[in-house]
């Protein structure tokens, strides 16, 4: 009996000791940084209040929330623009591509396929860094060479906000876009070709059988990583870090709400404003996600499995 | 008669201009897509002055490894990718060790929280691990931990510990339970339940979990750079970092060609990871 019991014990106390390590190392690693973080928003620490910091309440969200000039809504509306327009050219874009990739007529698709996902089988940072230095560079960048060719005098693509936004806005849709066209892709072959012969009968074009038979088909399996590329894009720092800010900035001044954060606490200093912005983008995403994962699920229980 | 071959030939006229067509357009969409690629390697093969020449070329006139030479003479590459080499294959091995039991009693146990535990994983990692760095960057100094390898390995191996969990979770319950009774029937202690029948039948989801991890930590350069001091501490991501010329310094010609020299390795790796990417993780899936 008492052995019995021993063994109870052992057996709750099981699962706890299978994922202890894991919880040690994400509470070290995650967990107490967000801690610190939102400890840090109340207080005033910046580098001239590096060690005797105070607490200032909500002076920090208040800044951020209700002093217009302070820049957080700007970058707000920035990442907002930034991940439609985004969003937008890369779901047309890939969509385009993988239906040609998917013509009848076309031999060389495994091909032109492997060369398509080139960009995205290299390091992001390395991918930044050559467009940055190697296409808009504004002495011997490609893009400046093949203008003066064409007699247009030399443009400094990365000083100016519009320009530097959609040059980001490229490298971004060359470093996405492979994900995409190969989701795409493979949601295309997973539908039944006999939907088309439907079609065909009732004389759809190609514009109508897209919009009525294969975007309707394919949307639902695609919708997982359609979101996790929303918040991917939503969450953007790589791109505009390396091309407008480091290591040394270009005069751009297009901060995504991740960026507009890093740099409060990076370069400014001001590590309480920046961790109430930190915890502010946090609040929000964390609301999304919740919001999106339980209409999925309602989707997911509406159809029986 | 004639009318027939006269349609069926107009049928063919069409489909070869079709192909012709959809041929051109995906020729001219790789070699868009490539032009940096190509560029850079043009560069990085290309005399030093070449560069500032007005003519359009994406390729050199005049070839020369010489840029390579003073990239593997004069810089301590060799020294980065070792580091990033050490960094990558210890943070594959803490974050699978860590993550192989967890997910297991997460997909085998039931225990109290057990759903929220895991929903609530999944909100703490939408927190963009950038914001997290001060803190982190704070951590990891009072640890005494700063510009050591080991303070990397930690925040790399933590940074992905939830994706690693719910990968493995995931594909831990397509695995029938009824092998693992039977085993227990014969039995087996639950160390070798999970280590000679649970490891061997999850193999997809774990070798695609680790190649996951290598390529975030090959491709990693925020942290890298801004916690290792010194270019014998470098990773190949601060060290191409730190070669980027500026005005007065510096050499770009070097710059691409350690651009291409850092990239080779992890294409290579994710060219023959990628047939298997897609069964280790959408059946693994981030969703219940």
């Amino acid at each position: 009996m008492a052995g019995k019991g021993k063994r109870k014990i052992i057996s709750r106390f099981r699962p706890l000791f299978y994922t202890l390590p894991s919880f040690l190392l994400i509470g070290l690693i995650i967990v107490f940084p967000i801690g610190y973080t939102v400890y840090i928003s109340f207080t005033n620490m910046s580098l001239s209040h590096m060690y005797e910091f105070q607490g200032i309440g909500f002076q920090n969200y208040y800044r951020a929330l209700f002093v217009i000039d302070s820049g957080f809504w700007r970058s707000l509306f920035l990442t907002l623009l930034w991940t439609v327009i985004n969003m937008a050219l890369q779901l047309v874009i890939a969509y385009i591509v993988a239906v040609l990739l998917n013509s009848p007529n076309l031999q060389l698709k495994k091909l032109y396929k492997t060369l398509l996902m080139i960009p995205w089988a290299l390091p992001g940072y390395v991918s930044i860094l050559v467009w940055k230095n190697g296409i808009f560079n504004s002495q011997f960048g490609f893009l400046n060479k093949v203008l003066a060719a064409m007699g247009v005098g030399r443009i400094e693509v990365l000083s100016d906000d519009v320009s530097s936004f959609a040059a980001c806005t490229v490298v971004n849709l060359w470093l996405a876009l492979p994900f995409m066209i190969m989701i795409i892709d493979g949601a295309l072959q997973s539908i039944n070709k006999e939907n088309f012969e439907a079609a065909d009968l009732d004389g759809c074009n190609r514009l109508e059988k897209s919009v009525f038979v294969t975007i309707p088909l394919i949307t639902p399996i695609i919708w997982p990583a359609v979101l996790i590329t929303i918040f991917t894009t939503f969450k953007t720092f790589d791109v505009i870090n390396l091309m407008t800010i480091s290591p040394s900035p270009t005069g751009a001044h297009i901060e995504t709400v991740i960026v507009y954060a890093y740099e409060n606490a990076f370069i400014t200093n001001n590590y309480g404003f920046s961790s109430a912005i930190s915890v502010l983008i946090f609040l929000l995403i964390a609301l999304v996600t919740i919001f999106s994962d339980s209409s999925f699920r309602i989707k997911k229980k509406g159809n029986p499995e | 008669m004639n009318e027939i071959t006269k349609s069926r030939k107009r049928k063919k006229a069409k489909t070869i201009a079709k192909k012709v067509g959809l041929n051109t357009f995906f020729v001219a969409l790789c070699f868009i897509t490539l032009v940096p690629v190509i560029y850079c390697f043009g560069i990085s093969f290309g005399a030093k002055n070449s560069l500032l020449s007005s003519d359009v070329n994406l390729l050199p006139k005049e070839w020369t490894i010489e840029n390579y030479i003073t990239l593997f003479s004069d810089s301590d590459i060799g020294t980065w990718f070792l580091n990033t080499l050490i960094l990558a294959v210890s943070s594959v091995v803490i974050s699978l060790a860590v993550a192989i039991p967890s997910a297991y009693a997460f997909s085998r146990m039931r225990f109290c929280f057990r759903k929220t535990i895991l929903n609530f994983l999944i909100i703490l990692n939408a927190f963009p691990a950038v914001l997290s760095m001060f803190a982190i960057y704070r951590l990891i100094t009072n640890m005494g931990l700063n510009n050591t390898k080991f303070g990397l390995i930690i925040i790399y191996s933590g940074t992905m510990s939830i994706f690693c969990v719910w990968n493995l979770k995931g594909y831990f319950d397509t695995i029938p339970y009824e092998i693992e009774e039977a085993a227990e029937m014969d039995g087996a202690s639950s160390f070798q339940i999970i280590s000679r029948i649970v490891m061997p039948l999850a193999k997809p989801a774990l070798s695609v979990t680790a190649v996951m991890v290598l390529i975030y930590v090959w491709n990693e350069y925020i942290f890298s750079t801004t916690f290792l001091t010194g270019s014998e501490n470098f990773t190949l991501a601060a060290g191409l970092y730190s070669l980027q010329a500026s005005e007065t310094t510096g050499s770009w010609p070097v710059f691409f060609a350690a651009s291409l020299v850092v990239s080779i390795p992890i294409l290579v790796v994710f060219m023959s990871a990628q047939k298997n990417m897609v069964s280790g993780l959408s059946a693994g899936g981030v969703k219940e």
